[in-house]
């Protein structure tokens, strides 16, 4: 197993179904489709920039995974440490109107939100297995 | 007087964080939906226009997952008036030896707990209320 460490930040927006998505289609990476090999990234704390986080972001690929098109995740890692290697953005694979849903608490996760987890998960898998091949 | 803001963690390595984000989502959208609303923490930490003039000035509760504080220390940046702030571990001392679950989903005792933090919020929340009327 390569030991290429990759950084993943999900934004686990509050306001929107996307954001719900986002934050457990990166714990899915996690504990499922990569486990042990996915480093996340706490965005809040990415931010305050006492954590640590940066300095990882700026020495290893990192991919942002975005509930919206607002791209928080994206535009903080591009603003305090270097391009992303790679990004999603929830609200293009599942839709617009789908992701800016009522936010979402995940005992109210139904097969249609898990097969959207699913979806972005898998995404993001391929962006991080094109990242350790490199 | 506008809703009161409610901003969680949701830290994502951690139960901590999906603690703050469920008893939070409780709040804003079960227990106090007329008198509170949630935002984006991702958002607010992003420092654009839109959403500093939502918190700026603003009555704000925030529960964070870790002594890091990043919601209360992010809203306060933001120029939100963080009148009560709170850690889920500070609450832990009555369910130590319980099980609450991961980042991913809580457990039966984890749901107990986010109620109880829910709980506490709104308390909060009531006592926020009723300073303003008396200071009305």
């Amino acid at each position: 197993m390569s030991d290429k460490r990759i950084g993943v930040i999900s934004c686990s927006g509050e306001e929107c179904v996307g954001g719900t998505i986002s934050r457990l289609a990166v714990r899915k990476m996690m504990e499922e489709l990569r486990p042990g090999i996915v480093s996340t990234l706490c965005l809040p704390l990415f931010i305050a920039g006492d954590g640590g986080e940066r300095e990882f972001a700026e020495k290893y690929p990192t991919i942002a995974v975005d509930g919206c098109s607002k791209c928080c995740a994206k535009r903080a890692i591009e603003k305090y440490s270097s391009a992303v290697a790679g990004s999603i953005d929830v609200a293009e694979i599942i839709g617009q109107e789908a992701a800016l849903g009522k936010p979402l608490s995940t005992r109210n996760l139904t097969e249609e939100h898990l097969a959207y987890v699913k979806e972005v998960a898998d995404k993001t898998s391929e962006i991080f297995d094109a990242i350790l091949v490199k | 007087m506008s809703k009161i803001k409610v901003i969680p963690c949701s830290g994502i390595g951690k139960v901590f964080g999906l603690l703050a984000r469920e008893s939070v989502l409780m709040v804003t959208q079960e227990k106090c939906p007329n008198e509170t609303e949630t935002f984006c923490l991702a958002h607010v930490v992003t420092g654009d226009d839109e959403i500093v003039d939502k918190i700026k000035g603003e009555t704000c509760i925030t529960m964070d997952g870790c002594a890091k504080y990043c919601s209360k220390k992010s809203v306060e940046e933001t120029g939100g008036i963080v009148v009560k702030s709170h850690k889920v571990p500070d609450f832990m001392k009555a369910h130590r030896g319980e099980e609450h679950g991961t980042g991913t989903y809580l457990t039966e005792d984890g749901w107990k707990y986010a109620e109880e933090l829910a709980d506490i919020l709104v308390k909060d929340v009531k006592e926020v209320m009723e300073g303003v009327k008396v200071n009305v």
